[in-house]
């Protein structure tokens, strides 16, 4: 963020800061910063906050892997056979169409309210968009490359490992990135509607008990991990571009 | 900032499609928003057990102003309860509203500038059950359960306080947040251990699919939860003469939910709220609807309510201190208790929890 | 050839149905033959019966009307709000390095996480909910217009400079139909998301009538039958909500090289 980017926010922070000094700005609509600061370290001194977010990001870890992986399996089985794609697609688009949240209320008559509930609710979100893009990578994977793989006389599994995955893996990629922030979002809807420990519990929480000033930071610290995410998928990315440029070269 | 005046935006946009759909009328009526911090059995729009459900279900403000052509009431219910009832009136949404302790005071602590103006549900009793075959016989065995209340609502406070005489604290159970139709739905499931809560788990327990363990009932009194009617500062001080109108209807309400022989009828007019009668009867058993419908603001709550405030601190659920200075405001209540001739209708009762003589 | 598309259309329907079917026949036997709690998995004419029920003795096409209603006003306020932000902070270089920076960094904030704030600021009414409905919808938006904004050619934009376009002009007849793709692109995701909200705005703010309220009530009953059809109501409106996007993108966009 350059210098005038951070203009803004500076000046927005200066106007809160007065607005709320002088009175124009309730308590009960939006608290001073003061407070959201003291919560904020208050609640970093006590471990409060590293032990929500510690909770969620595991969540999210363990929910991401599983929907990642059954996603990607998905998609590469309906990228590589039309039988599957046939069989399957029309079942996955349905599936599809249902908002994550609206699952939340049935799983939680089938599976309860425990971890179990948040791991497929995130694994869900993650899951989606996974399919949708390594399926879409594997088909656009140039048939001439394929045909190129034929002439060498690949195997099958050769010509999946060595042409068709990594030239899906800028689709799969995205894959990943959207799952991610679908996963995220899942996450907060989950703890928002059951759960009594994560980053969307401390939102209940702080509306509940009406501190706004702990709604923010939680709200902040939702952000941060928002960004922090996004941040190292885009590190990543341009590790594998340059990865596959290398190889190519090679 | 950009989120705001985005929200101003579609604030303005609703209302000037509002004001287009309505059409423009010359004299905008007055609307008394009333809000209910509680709402029915599969949310229908009553309640029961307080003086306030009573004057909802007999309609004793829409008759107090059905004169008044200029003059609408409109109640809400909050599902939410006491902490949704403390977003509305932070957004002026609302002008008066049935809330209990715990949350009215945590809207005094930030902030919000509301008057405690009569007692309704007052002394209101607070139930323990427990999913069958949780294994649960008394109030200790909770420690390390998944216990469920709704946060911020005045059966948190009491819960908490009914935890701490039986040496547990918080921290030493898994708190569930749950609202009330939620409770239901978790406890039948299994899914918690227990619950606290009110007619809801008698309920419960009638239909066999859980055991109500524990009550306050009878127990020390200072277990008790309160709640009463608060209004908003503004609309008072904006319009003293329809506060009292308004305060006359509920004492009026609390009157009669307080006659003895009314009984049977009160109780009929709460099953509005879709919570069945012999629960009702329950609830109330052993006790004199005088006792619990009372709309007096005596020594003993407002001692209570003192005392709520510090154990709310104490217990990390209220940052600041509260001070309450000021906050009851008795007024509308003697000159209603006055001019409908009630003055010694209800018994008094000291901070000592005794009756006092006057 | 002909035979041999329709046959091998034939074969895709076949096999398109086959699970399914699988797994209605599976459903419904077990929900028969008690192999499944029926709480957990009620019998397809008890959805059915529930179905019915809602349509005719309850006022589900109401429910329903009241989410739409919702769900379309948010996304109105919140795409044409978008549009208009985005071509701020893409035209004025001022307010692109004044106000870019903090919306990137407010986007990353999960949307249901601005939930609490909202209830807050606009209270238990129609309008925190329309408002956040708009939310969701805006922020696709002004990303991708911004970036289809972003992306004119720029000799596209020195032929306007030629021309002596005014900023108007500039606005309605170069950078609206160059970035049309992209704010086609934008809506899509503005419907999809504007849907995901209306049902959050149900579930997490003050009850109402609306289907994500009927889902609610239906796991506080524990009506398994009810949430099901909650659920199946979800996702066939999502459905034409997609098809509408699509079918309003290729319409949007076949217009495009007559405006350009």
């Amino acid at each position: 963020m350059g210098l005038t980017g951070a203009l803004l926010p500076g000046a927005l922070l200066v106007l809160w800061w007065i607005a709320s000094d002088k009175g124009f700005l309730a308590e009960q609509i939006l608290p001073p910063p003061a407070y959201v600061y003291e919560t904020a370290r208050d609640m970093i001194a006590s471990g409060e906050l590293f032990h929500h977010a510690g909770v969620s990001l595991r969540r999210v870890v363990v929910g991401f892997a599983f929907g990642a992986a059954a996603g990607l399996s998905l998609g590469v089985a309906m990228g590589l056979s039309r039988r599957a794609e046939d069989y399957l697609k029309p079942l996955f688009l349905a599936f599809a169409q249902i908002p994550t949240l609206g699952w939340i209320p049935l799983l939680m008559l089938l599976v309860g309210i425990d971890e179990a509930l948040k791991f497929i609710v995130i694994a869900k979100g993650a899951f989606v968009p996974m399919v949708v893009n390594t399926f879409a990578g594997i088909r656009g994977v140039s048939p001439k490359l394929i045909e190129v793989g034929r002439a060498l006389k690949f195997s099958d599994w050769q010509t999946l490992r060595l042409i068709v995955l990594p030239g899906a893996v800028p689709s799969i990629f995205t894959g990943i990135r959207y799952g991610l922030t679908h996963s995220w979002t899942s996450l907060v809807g989950v703890e928002l509607l059951a759960s009594s420990e994560g980053l969307g519990y401390l939102l209940v929480w702080g509306r509940q008990m009406f501190w706004l000033d702990m709604v923010i930071v939680a709200i902040i610290v939702i952000g941060l991990v928002g960004f922090a995410m996004d941040k190292s998928l885009d590190r990543t990315e341009v590790l594998i571009q340059r990865w596959k440029r290398e190889e190519l070269a090679a | 900032m950009k989120l705001i005046s985005l929200g101003r935006f579609a604030a303005g946009a609703a209302l000037a499609l509002g004001l287009l759909a309505t059409g423009a009328r010359a004299e905008e009526p007055l609307v008394i928003h009333v809000g209910y911090a509680a709402i029915g059995v599969d949310n229908r729009p009553y309640a029961e057990g307080t003086s306030a459900a009573t004057a909802r279900a007999g309609e004793y403000l829409e008759k107090e102003f059905a004169n008044d052509a200029n003059i609408k009431v409109e109640w809400t219910f909050f599902k939410g309860a006491g902490p949704a009832v403390n977003e509305a009136f932070a957004n002026d949404q609302l002008d008066f509203a049935y809330q209990g302790d715990l949350p009215s005071l945590i809207g005094r602590a930030s902030g919000l500038k509301t008057k405690y103006l009569l007692a309704s549900g007052a002394r209101k009793p607070l139930y323990l059950a427990v999913a069958k075959d949780s294994g649960i016989a008394k109030i200790e065995d909770l420690k390390g359960r998944k216990v469920a209340f709704q946060r911020g609502t005045n059966g948190h406070l009491a819960a908490i306080k009914v935890l701490e005489a039986h040496g547990l604290k918080e921290r030493d159970v898994q708190v569930i947040n749950l609202d009330s139709a939620g409770t239901v739905a978790a406890l039948t499931s299994k899914d918690i251990d227990a619950a606290f809560g009110d007619t809801q788990l008698i309920n419960l327990a009638a239909k066999g699919a859980a055991d109500v363990i524990y009550t306050t009932k009878g127990d020390d009194p200072r277990f008790g939860r309160n709640a009463g009617i608060v209004g908003r500062e503004a609309f008072i001080e904006a319009h003293p003469e329809i506060t009292q109108r308004v305060v006359d209807a509920f004492v009026k309400a609390a009157e009669w939910s307080s006659d003895e022989p009314n009984r049977a009828a009160l109780f009929e007019l709460w099953h509005k709220s879709g919570t069945p009668i012999p629960i009702i009867e329950e609830y109330f058993s052993n006790d004199k609807l005088a006792y619990r419908n009372s709309p007096l603001i005596d020594e003993l709550l407002v001692s209570q309510y003192k005392e709520q405030a510090e154990k709310s601190k104490e217990y990390g659920l209220i940052r600041r201190s509260v001070d309450l200075e000021g906050w009851f405001e008795p007024k509308y209540l003697n000159y209603a208790l006055q001019r409908l001739n009630l003055k010694s209708f209800w018994q008094p009762y000291g901070a000592d929890g005794k009756p006092v003589n006057s | 050839m002909t035979a041999t598309t329709a046959s091998a259309r034939l074969v895709r329907f076949r096999r398109g149905v086959t699970l399914p079917i699988v797994l209605l026949i599976a459903w419904e036997i077990s929900s028969r033959t008690g192999l499944v709690d029926p709480r957990f998995l009620p019998s397809l004419d008890e959805v059915a019966l529930t179905a019915k029920r809602e349509l005719f003795d309850n006022d589900l096409i109401g429910e329903l009307g009241y989410s739409l209603m919702r769900n379309i006003a948010g996304f109105l306020i919140g795409s044409v709000a978008g549009v208009a932000f985005a071509t701020l902070l893409a035209l004025s270089r001022i307010a692109d390095r004044l106000i870019t920076p903090t919306f990137n960094g407010l986007k990353q904030i999960s949307l249901l996480a601005w939930i609490p704030l909202i209830s807050v600021w606009f209270g238990f009414g129609e309008q925190a909910k329309v408002v956040f409905v708009a939310l969701a919808a805006f922020i696709p938006i002004v990303l991708n217009t911004y970036e289809g904004m972003r992306n004119v050619p720029a000799d596209l934009i020195e032929v306007g400079g030629a021309l002596r376009f005014s900023w108007r002009q500039r606005i309605l007849r170069i950078f609206l139909p160059s970035a049309l793709p992209s704010i086609a692109t934008g809506v899509h995701l503005g419907l999809i998301y504007s849907w995901l909200a209306t049902v959050g705005a149900e579930y997490f703010l003050a009850v109402g009538p609306g289907v994500g309220g009927l889902i609610i009530a239906g796991r506080e009953r524990f009506d398994m039958a009810l949430v099901m059809l909650g659920v199946m109501i979800l996702g066939l409106v999502g459905f034409f909500l997609n098809r509408l996007a699509y079918a309003l993108e290729s319409h949007l966009l076949r217009w495009r090289p007559q405006l350009g």
